[in-house]
């Protein structure tokens, strides 16, 4: 009992830590690239008239519904383990 | 006033007021007047929480902003919007399981006690009033430039609405007042968006053409720089938006307005799509607004660029479309200042009255009475303030908040929940350390200290508009070295265990515990 319950909170635990380690980075480094690298963000990316600053910006978007529904996948089955676990107390 | 704008008008007031009406039927207990017991669904509750978080200041405000300094106005917008993965990943789901009306329960569940308590509330109440009036004083001005009536008129209806809507119907009234909004702000910029697309004839390449014509920027209109020509105020800036809203406790309780925790999920997820969507739609906008109108008419009637979606309606539908617009504004006014009302109503009558004052012995009628009189007296004062600042701008405030809730309340939550050897000395230091820090870097700075116009007349101490670099570290040093050189608490590892398994995975939802 007491180690599927561990095992539960180490799975949750790294997901989270990574999901969230992403999140950060992958935020920060659009201001700190618009910073650093004005010239490369204001080059037109693949998409014709459309510079790399603004792909950057609308992928956050996308990384954010994508991370928010990963971990709602993965919660979903975590809580449905620990659920499980409870009843087999 | 025209009919038109009238008739829009009343119908938004009778329909919330209806809701309030049934509402304020239901809302015969506690749990159901804080929390509306639970028996919201995940996506009702996500659509609340953007109705929550969406201020007049973001629809109209970034709509202009696009409209004047382009990429960056959309840059804001990001950082609202990423702020939603710190809350869902590290704090709703805890909250959600060890608060039950309030973020003092929140605090209480680990380190009980009256003095935790109160400091919590604290930190809730003066976020929820600090955001509140200049929300007030904000929709005051603006009420003023759409609807052309007076000052203390527009700021004594949404006042008085936003009381009533707390104060007869809970948090059912102002939970269901928000879901409304979000759903007449969403078809409204929707609505908007298609018409402006459709004026191009769905050719986004000629917009950014006469975007790129009618903007004094010209080619540059797409690049970065025009808002935020530091660097420092950059990532300062993104550092309060991306922490800020999993300190906002306004929007933090609509977490326990859902029975369990896959519906807390749910609803941060429906809010992330919501939002999103909704910040899409103003970047169409605000090109639409400087395609259409161009720099000169825009700046012309109103300089801060908060009329940019309101004249970009009347350009492409007329009066009708402007009026619908307007209303839509006013929906979002009422909705985000009752959800501050009902945030502080909690805090003071919750926490302060039943649980510290009464030491939890009150009766449901008692709180019941206590939380409508609480209710009155913050909308009513709220209100007074509000009308005694019209002369001074306090707008500023708005974004202020951010930078106070992530520094004072967030550094706390995340410590309770996630550090073992957190403390009561770490609780207060943080919480204080952080709102010090953050206020007085706020009258250190630009906003206030200005030789022109400021309201200390000299350079400012402090340069940073945006003091969030300074004060979040501050909040979150604060908090650790409180704990630290208290001496943690490392022999009560059996009992942090205990509370971290209850917040990572007590399973027993809201309608078991209640």
């Amino acid at each position: 009992m007491e180690e599927t319950y561990e095992k539960i909170l180490r799975e949750k635990r790294r997901f989270v830590i990574i999901a969230i380690t992403f999140a950060f980075i992958f935020y920060f480094l659009l201001p700190v690239s618009l910073i650093l690298f004005p010239d490369t963000m204001n080059r037109t990316s693949f998409i014709p008239g459309v510079t790399w600053a603004w792909v950057y910006a609308f992928l956050q978007i996308i990384m954010i519904w994508l991370l928010g529904w990963l971990y709602h996948l993965k919660a979903k089955k975590l809580d449905e383990q620990t659920e499980q676990m409870i009843q087999e107390e | 006033m025209n009919l038109t704008y009238f008739l829009f008008f009343i119908c938004i007031v009778v329909c919330t007021l209806i809701i309030t009406y049934w509402a304020a039927k239901r809302s015969v207990t506690t749990n159901i007047f804080y929390t509306a017991a639970g028996s919201l669904t995940g996506f009702q509750n996500g659509m609340a929480i953007a109705g929550d978080f969406i201020s007049a200041a973001s629809f109209l405000g970034i709509v202009g902003t696009i409209a004047f300094s382009g990429y960056d106005g959309f840059l804001y917008s990001i950082g609202f919007l990423v702020s939603y993965l710190v809350v869902l990943f590290l704090i709703a789901e805890p909250v959600h399981r060890l608060g039950k009306y309030s973020l003092g329960d929140v605090i209480c569940s680990r380190f009980p006690g009256s003095s935790m308590r109160l400091i919590m509330a604290f930190g809730a109440f003066t976020i929820s009033i600090l955001y509140m009036i200049p929300q007030l004083v904000a929709s005051g001005f603006l009420l003023r430039l759409l609807l052309d009536i007076d000052y203390s008129v527009s700021v004594l209806v949404i006042g008085s609405l936003m009381t009533i809507y707390v104060m007869f119907g809970g948090m059912i009234a102002t939970s269901w007042v928000q879901i409304v909004k979000t759903i007449v702000l969403m078809s409204g910029t929707f609505l908007l968006s298609l018409i402006v697309l459709s004026n191009y004839n769905w050719n986004v390449p000629a917009i950014i053409s006469d975007v790129k014509e009618r903007s004094p920027l010209g080619e540059y209109f797409f690049h970065p720089g025009h808002l935020f020509d530091s660097p420092i105020e950059l990532i300062s800036l993104q550092l309060a938006l991306i922490l800020g809203t999993a300190g906002l406790p306004h929007i933090l309780i609509r977490l326990f307005t859902v029975k369990n925790t896959f519906e807390v999920r749910r609803s941060l997820l429906s809010a992330t799509w919501i939002i999103g969507t909704f910040y899409l739609m103003t970047l169409i906008l605000g090109l639409g607004t400087i395609a259409f109108l161009g720099y000169e008419a825009l700046a012309a009637t109103d300089s801060t660029g908060n009329l940019a979606a309101p004249l970009l309606a009347q350009a492409v539908g007329g009066d009708f479309l402007l009026a619908f617009i307007s209303a839509v504004a006013f929906t979002t006014i009422v909705a985000v200042v009752a959800g501050l009302v009902i945030s502080a109503t909690t805090a003071f009558s919750h926490d302060i009255y039943h649980m510290i004052w009464k030491k939890g012995k009150s009766t449901e009628k008692e709180q019941l009475y206590a939380a409508r009189w609480t209710a009155l007296a913050i909308g009513l004062l709220s209100t007074v303030f509000a009308l005694r600042l019209e002369t001074m701008n306090v707008t500023f405030l708005v974004s202020m908040t951010f930078i106070v809730a992530a520094s004072s309340i967030f550094p706390v939550l995340l410590f309770t929940i996630y550090w073992k050897r957190f403390n009561r000395t770490g609780v207060v230091a943080g919480m204080f350390c952080g709102l010090i820090a953050s206020l007085l870097l706020l009258v250190l700075g630009p906003h206030i200290m200005d030789t022109e116009n400021g309201l200390i007349a000299r350079d400012a101490i402090i340069p940073l508009y945006n003091p969030g670099i300074i004060a979040i570290p501050i909040g979150f040093l604060g908090a650790f070295l409180g704990a630290f050189l208290s001496g943690g608490q490392a022999k009560k590892e059996a009992s942090y265990y205990a509370f971290f398994k209850k917040a990572q995975t007590g399973s027993r939802s809201r309608s078991d515990a209640s």
